[in-house]
């Protein structure tokens, strides 16, 4: 059984009466427990492919099936179900709510998962104690180092354990140094059975994955296994 | 749900103590709305209790006959020749008139009374003894006057019970001499209390002279009015008789109009409930028009503030939120802003009540209370509605693009 499924899925846009074909006939497959790299030129279509992973974005067609389910059957409901359950996104531009505490970031998740909130507490702490940032719980994003925020994301798109995480670019606004930890963390990540899928534009991070896939004008141009 | 609800909550909260010139502005036109919805419904309440009340002291079955109409859209020039009132008529309307249970004469004027060093500038009525059934007050000390002291011109006096505190305080005012204009005159009664007649003046200073004594001597052709009682149930037959008796005592031919008045407190009721009316409606469209006006405003916040946190929803919406769950969130908001605006409304009402209260006993209706909060919050659905729905259906890459 597999994970994600992409069937000549195509998105179209249509910009100033001029059509763009931002995914163009993309058939991929993806397994539980995979490490993902997508790769591209900018405009190649990697983000837009990733937004319709994490069910973001509805193709204009092809299907889509999501651990055997057709995607585009499913009502706003059962898609929100899927990105709060399944999937963890995390942003290259972390994306928290800026008034919100580490410790509420993680929380909200938990909250549109209707979990109470003497369970959600300890959930969301201890998802942030996985990130290493135990002693951060009741700061807020301003008050946090790149690094930092981008650990409390990770901590939010794990909260509800999503077995998926889907990251754009996470270390796209990060020093070196900063980038090295997320990318141990994501490396942990899928040795503890999760699913990570980066899009990237930079090799070196791309190396971390196991498979990596090249875009190019919205077709697939390359998919290799480097370690097996 | 109890927690998306808290956590909604706070939200809403947040997002007005962050805004808090914005909030304020915004919340006007509801606290205004709220304010004048309540404290009209307690001004109408006030008088309500104040006009029953009042008109209890008169009695529907009570005629009065006098020169003029207490309510009248005539002109003045059109009634002042009217010939007075005379004394006269009184023991003539007695002995024609089959319903007149009670016939009393009463003259009216102002004077100063005193008693040892104390004075009162006051009303004084001169009246005879079927006096007392016209009106709904008791003698509390003492007794009213007779037939014979009326008719002997008896330099007696029933007084209000306001005038007996000033006068005597608990002491007892019975059998004590008073000078109404240095005429002295013997206490044999005190009425009781009966408070400000709709609220805007004392009754309870009079004092009440045998018509005998005050005609001789303080006013021959004065100011005269005649009630007459009549039986409850026939009121209508009673004024059609007092009507005709009158017209006769005129002397008038049938072609002629009436050059006389007979007011009932129907007259009052009507002449109140347009007071009421006016009053109510007066309310209504400043409440409306407030709430409208303030419902636009929330709205126009609430685009803004959907406009501002755009961001915010495509994170919340990635991260798991259902459409209902951005909608519930951002009506909740503009539902707090007009909670908590109806509450100062409330508030503001009900602290104006007291001032009311000096004029009319009056206290803020609790269901009024109510309905205006409930009020408050429709606004706040209505107004809210528009967009949260626009923020509901935003596309979630859209809005985690927007900058």
């Amino acid at each position: 059984m597999s994970l994600i499924s992409l069937k000549n899925i195509e998105k179209i846009y249509n910009v100033g009466g001029e059509e763009v074909r931002a995914l163009d006939g993309i058939n991929l497959v993806i397994q539980e427990n995979e490490y993902l790299a997508i790769m591209g030129a900018s405009g190649s279509g990697k983000s837009t492919l990733m937004n319709m992973i994490g069910c973001l974005d509805t193709p204009s067609s092809g299907i889509y099936s999501f651990q055997e389910e057709m995607v585009q059957n499913m009502n706003d409901a059962q898609l929100a179900s899927i990105r709060n359950r399944k999937i963890g996104f995390v942003f290259q531009t972390f994306n928290l709510l800026p008034k919100a505490t580490a410790l509420h970031n993680v929380e909200i998740p938990l909250i549109y998962a209707n979990i109470k909130r003497d369970k959600r507490i300890p959930i969301a702490a201890a998802a942030l104690a996985s990130v290493g940032l135990s002693d951060r719980i009741s700061h807020k994003p301003n008050e946090l180092s790149g690094g930092q925020r981008q650990r409390v994301a990770i901590a939010r798109a794990l909260v509800n354990s999503p077995s998926i995480i889907l990251a754009d670019e996470p270390t796209g606004n990060l020093d070196s140094k900063s980038s090295e930890e997320i990318m141990r963390l994501f490396n942990d990540l899928h040795s503890n059975g999760n699913t990570i899928i980066l899009v990237t534009h930079e090799d070196d991070i791309a190396s971390h994955a196991h498979r990596t896939i090249k875009l190019l004008d919205g077709k697939i141009i390359e998919d290799k296994n480097q370690k097996i | 749900m109890f927690s998306l609800f808290i956590e909604n909550l706070r939200i809403s909260l947040s997002s007005i103590l962050e805004n808090k010139i914005r909030s304020i502005l915004t919340s006007l036109g509801i606290i205004i709305g709220v304010f004048s919805v309540t404290l009209m419904g307690t001004l109408i309440s006030g008088l309500d209790t104040s006009f029953e009340k009042s008109m209890s002291w008169l009695g529907k079955d009570i005629l009065y006959i006098s020169r003029f109409e207490w309510f009248s859209d005539m002109e003045w020039w059109e009634v002042k020749n009217r010939p007075r009132i005379q004394p006269n008529y009184v023991n003539k309307i007695k002995n024609k008139s089959k319903y007149a249970l009670a016939v009393a004469p009463v003259m009216q004027r102002g004077a100063s009374l005193s008693f040892n060093d104390k004075n009162a500038r006051t009303e004084i009525f001169g009246t005879n003894q079927d006096y007392m059934e016209t009106i709904k007050t008791d003698i509390v000390e003492g007794r009213f006057f007779t037939k014979n002291e009326d008719l002997s011109g008896a330099r007696v006096v029933v007084i209000g019970y306001g005038l007996k505190e000033a006068f005597f305080g608990d002491q007892n005012p019975i059998d004590e001499y008073i000078k109404i204009d240095n005429l002295k005159f013997k206490i044999i009664g005190v009425l009781a209390e009966q408070g400000k007649f709709l609220g805007l003046f004392s009754v309870d200073k009079q004092a009440i002279l045998p018509f005998g004594s005050y005609k001789r001597m303080f006013s021959k052709r004065g100011w005269m009015r005649i009630s007459v009682k009549v039986p409850e149930e026939y009121i209508s037959e009673g004024l059609d008789e007092i009507s005709t008796i009158m017209r006769h005592l005129r002397g008038l031919k049938p072609s002629q109009e009436n050059d006389f008045a007979i007011n009932q407190t129907k007259a009052f009721e009507k002449q109140y409930g347009a007071l009421k009316i006016a009053i109510g409606g007066t309310g209504f469209f400043i409440t409306f028009l407030s709430l409208v006006v303030g419902g636009i405003g929330i709205m126009n916040v609430m685009f803004v503030s959907v406009k501002e946190r755009t961001r915010e929803i495509g994170i919340r919406k990635a991260i798991g939120a259902t459409k209902a769950m951005i909608m519930t969130q951002f009506l909740m908001e503009a539902i707090t802003i007009c909670f908590i605006s109806g509450v100062i409304g409330l508030c503001l009402a009900y602290l104006f009540s007291f001032f009311i209260n000096q004029f009319f006993p009056s206290t803020l209706p609790i269901n009024l209370s109510i309905f205006s909060l409930f009020l408050s919050v429709i606004v706040g659905v209505i107004s809210g509605f528009i967009p949260s729905y626009q923020a509901a259906n935003l596309e979630p890459i859209d809005s985690l693009r927007y900058e």
